[in-house]
């Protein structure tokens, strides 16, 4: 287990952070969401030994998050949000550097800044200036620094940011790489849910400081509701009405496609049976995949 | 033969150090980066000006009977004692040049880590704040220590050798510690003052306007109010003056002032204590993650 927390709460003085938040990660990739203000950071902070829980415990590797923060903090790779890096140094010295100060031994500490910048497709301006690189490659570089050390277990924030298409691609690949091939955990902090949905095979969603859903993606969203789309002719009130009074929720897309979230005991015959008392015609009827969108928006309870 | 490796991503398999010492890296790759400043290595090169010229007159003075030529009043200008380690560490050229140099390769030293975000990249590693700080402290005390200790020590060798006596040792026997000591409190002094400015702004120009500030607008703060009050305590505000005071204590000659010279000792100290303090302050490992 890469992870495990049990009842950790936290206060900023008066304003509570987390209350009594248990999870349990594996290895692969996990995506950790929550809106503004969840305590994902504050998480983050807590699993890296920089903030000590008010109650509650915790190992993250099996390192105690309240007494063996260092021995954490050199097992974990951090790729930060924030566009950051330390000027007048090229890209192999500084990767080399942030080598050294996880405690790798100097000459070690470069050959591996070497590998790992090949290894982000930095390889050919590794000796450039960090100041003049665009901001894709200072991306490539956050993860490179954050993979100098070989950690173990892999904390990344908005990895994607600031990235074109076919670079978010392919960062996104070599996250997917190093969580199903190279046996590293990944723990992915992001608000583009489809990067989370691409890579991640278990999600934490934080709301409000509690853990609101913990799983299986895939299970996450068998569990919580169906979604089955519908084209249909005719007039959607009464239809609506008796739907929802059965817990079911409807929407309708720009293009005339009726969504229908159903609970998961909720027989879809109920749906046609409906249709038939309202004199619609239902013209396509799909049982559809839920996104991670919709599954985020039900369980923190935003539109 | 050996194989061709697959390219990609490899595990490490070599090992973390034991007895890890993380500030190390920090102070090896700030003199680095310092040295790889424009203009850093001839302003280097000239702060050792006065060393050569003591070192020069050292030797003048073991000589007389060669150089009497150049004056009747060398012999005066050139007595080896306490005093003249005393002015060689005190002297106005050296901490000018000092704060020359740390404005090129000691401004940014905290400034730039907060502009670019960096402390974050720190302390994400196995480090603490008092890592972090010793590190930077020890760029800055290395680079005061080549201007003051290691000159002030290799001067009072040279004396040795040319004399080719102990005199200078059996004379003054507390005159070495008094070097160590006094340089060490310089240190620790420029130290305190360059991190304190570095650590207020993430403006490396502001950071060196303000080291400017601080140093030269003390001594004409304290030089007005003494004026105005004529009071000899007025001159405590003077950071340039409190060290001249403690090395005429530490070096056991007459200070150029009549203030007792521990009071500009607990002065510095208090400087020092309460830059720390600020300094902490501002580097908080906790804000790694925003």
């Amino acid at each position: 287990m890469s992870i495990e927390l049990n009842n950790i709460h936290f206060s900023y003085g008066q304003v509570k952070a987390l209350n009594g938040v248990s999870l349990q990660i594996g290895g692969g990739a996990t995506g950790l969401l929550g809106p503004n203000g969840a305590g994902k950071s504050t998480l983050i902070k807590i699993m890296l030994g920089f903030l000590a829980p008010d109650q509650g415990e915790g190992k993250v590797l099996g390192y105690d998050i309240k007494s063996e923060q260092k021995l954490i903090r050199q097992a974990v790779g951090y790729m930060p949000e924030d566009e950051c890096y330390i000027p007048d140094m090229d890209a192999v010295s500084f990767t080399a550097y942030l080598g050294e100060l996880s405690g790798m031994p100097r000459q070690e500490a470069m050959k591996r800044a070497h590998e790992v910048l090949f290894y982000v497709g930095l390889g050919e301006a590794r000796y450039r200036l960090v100041e003049t690189y665009s901001s894709g490659m200072r991306q490539r570089l956050k993860l490179a620094q954050a993979l100098v050390h070989d950690p173990k277990l892999l904390f990344l924030d908005e990895p994607t940011s600031n990235l074109d298409p076919s670079g978010r691609q392919e960062i996104l690949e070599l996250i997917g790489e190093i969580a199903s091939v190279k046996g590293i955990s990944v723990l992915l902090s992001s608000h583009i849910l489809s990067d989370i949905e691409a890579i991640c095979d278990q999600v934490i969603i934080l709301n409000q400081g509690e853990v609101a859903a913990s799983g299986s993606l895939a299970d996450l969203k068998m569990v919580n509701y169906r979604l089955y789309e519908l084209k249909v002719k005719g007039e959607l009130d009464g239809f609506r009405q008796e739907l929802e009074a059965r817990a079911c929720r409807l929407e309708e897309t720009e293009d005339k496609i009726i969504k229908i979230f159903t609970p998961p005991d909720f027989d879809p015959m109920e749906i046609f049976r409906a249709a038939a008392r309202y004199k619609l015609q239902v013209r396509q009827f799909v049982p559809s995949q839920t996104s991670l969108e919709e599954l985020f928006a039900r369980v923190v309870g935003v539109d | 033969m050996t194989t061709i490796r697959e390219k990609g991503y490899h595990h490490w398999d070599g090992q973390f150090k034991e007895n890890f010492r993380p500030f190390w890296p920090i102070i090896r790759t700030g003199i680095k980066l310092a040295f790889q400043r424009k203009k850093f290595k001839p302003l280097f090169a000239a702060s050792f000006i006065p060393a050569f010229a003591y070192a020069a007159g050292i030797y003048i003075s073991e000589r007389l009977e060669d150089f009497k030529s150049m004056g009747s009043g060398l012999e005066k200008f050139l007595q080896i004692n306490p005093a003249f380690f005393k002015s060689y560490l005190t002297l106005d050229f050296t901490y000018f040049m000092i704060l020359l140099l740390m404005s090129v390769g000691g401004a940014g030293l905290i400034a730039d880590d907060f502009r670019h975000q960096a402390i974050q990249l720190y302390f994400a590693r196995p480090l603490e704040k008092k890592d972090y700080l010793l590190g930077k402290a020890g760029v800055v005390a290395f680079f005061v220590g080549c201007l003051t200790l290691v000159p002030a020590l290799i001067l009072f060798i040279l004396k040795l050798l040319f004399s080719g006596s102990f005199r200078l040792l059996v004379e003054y026997p507390w005159l070495i510690l008094s070097i160590i000591l006094f340089s060490a409190l310089v240190m620790m002094f420029f130290t305190a003052l360059i991190l304190l400015c570095s650590s207020l702004t993430n403006n490396r120009n502001q950071a060196i306007a303000l080291m400017f500030s601080i140093y030269f607008l003390s001594s004409i703060l304290s030089g007005v109010l003494f004026l105005i009050f004529r009071s000899p305590y007025a001159l405590l505000l003077s950071l340039k003056l409190n060290l001249d005071q403690v090395a005429a204590g530490f070096f056991l000659v007459k200070p150029s002032r009549e203030l007792p010279w521990y009071l500009s000792f607990l002065v510095l100290l208090a400087f020092v204590a309460f830059s720390y303090f600020l300094v902490s302050k501002k580097v908080r490992s906790v804000e790694v993650i925003k």
